[in-house]
């Protein structure tokens, strides 16, 4: 997708609205202040998202699916790379928790989590937006990058005539950090990454340029 | 009576020229001084009065609570507003421990005639 400067500019803008708003949910949720950084995003193919998800060695990913259809249709990861997915439900239940209940609840945990701020980040991100969509119910996965990031391999139910864009994917990356974290050099890095079918990307160049031209 | 003047510091360029349309048309009088970070716009008030300031929080370099701070020093009158889309309860506090505003973004028409609808 073709973006002008202040097209990017705009669409950096709401990623950062959302980014605020999932913060918001996370903060409230671990009882802390999430440190945000500025918001780094990329609109990169297939290959380049995979090297840019921080993933050492060939482990498999903890992820979160949203899938979301309607006048956008895709889907949003929330990806929690290196066995840090098990930092972030020891914050949000607790020390105190033994590790083996720890991964019992890691799955169901995750899950709430990862349904809480990709709604929260995709209503914010879409609030200018004169669309409408749907979210279907939250799956948990375990995959490897590589399938993780591959549009086709999310059997999204898009209107027939509407292909899967497998070039490009929209990428975020997103830091939950607690200031405790900070002082520790501790980052539980999760990334979101939004995977849009071909017209969702046609929409949201539309809707980009309808909010700029209206100021 | 002078004309007034409302500094907008942000490093996104659409969210700056959100805030010009709202204050354009609501405040046509109202002089509009842009900067996109906090080094320019501490460059741009230092001869020039500002009554209103609309501050980003999350700017490369210095943030926006940093600059309020700042403008605070220069000019104790000045009505400053943190203006940014993390909304944590923490951030609030943080403005309003310093005696300044807090607006959730995207600023609303709303907001503005609230915060320059008594002149300042």
């Amino acid at each position: 997708m073709e973006l002008d400067e202040l097209e990017q500019d705009a669409l950096k803008e709401f990623f950062n609205m959302g980014l605020g708003m999932a913060a918001d949910s996370l903060s409230r949720m671990v009882k802390k202040e999430i440190l945000l950084s500025l918001p780094q995003l990329a609109v990169v193919d297939h290959r380049d998202a995979v090297a840019l998800v921080d993933n050492k060695g060939n482990e498999q990913l903890v992820a979160v699916r949203q899938i979301f259809l309607g006048d956008l249709c895709g889907t949003a990861l929330l990806i929690f790379p290196g066995g840090k997915s098990l930092e972030l439900v020891r914050t949000l239940l607790g020390d105190d928790v033994p590790l083996e209940t720890l991964t019992e609840l890691e799955q169901d945990t995750l899950l709430d989590v990862g349904n809480v701020i990709l709604n929260a980040f995709l209503s914010s991100f879409t609030q200018m937006m004169t669309i409408e969509f749907e979210f279907e119910a939250a799956e948990f996965l375990k995959a490897d990058c590589n399938s993780l990031l591959d549009i086709s391999a999310h059997k999204l139910s898009c209107p027939k005539a509407d292909k899967i864009d497998n070039s490009q994917a929209f990428f975020l990356m997103m830091d939950f950090k607690t200031a405790e974290d900070e002082l520790k050099h501790n980052s539980l890095r999760g990334y979101v990454v939004l995977l849009f079918s071909e017209q969702a990307m046609i929409k949201l160049k539309q809707e980009i340029a309808r909010i700029i031209s209206g100021l | 009576m002078a004309q007034q003047s409302i500094l907008i510091v942000d490093d996104s360029s659409l969210a700056r020229m959100m805030v010009r349309n709202i204050v354009s048309q609501t405040f046509p009088d109202w002089q509009i001084i842009e900067a996109a970070n906090a080094d320019d716009g501490l460059a741009k008030v230092k001869n020039q009065p500002v009554s209103v300031a609309l501050l980003d929080f999350n700017m490369p370099g210095m943030n926006g609570i940093d600059l309020a701070a700042k403008l605070l020093e220069l000019s104790p009158d000045m009505g400053i507003h943190l203006v940014t889309a993390n909304i944590q309860d923490t951030m609030r506090q943080r403005a309003e421990a310093m005696g300044i505003g807090f607006i959730k973004k995207p600023v609303s028409k709303d907001d503005i005639v609230r915060i320059m609808g008594g002149g300042r």
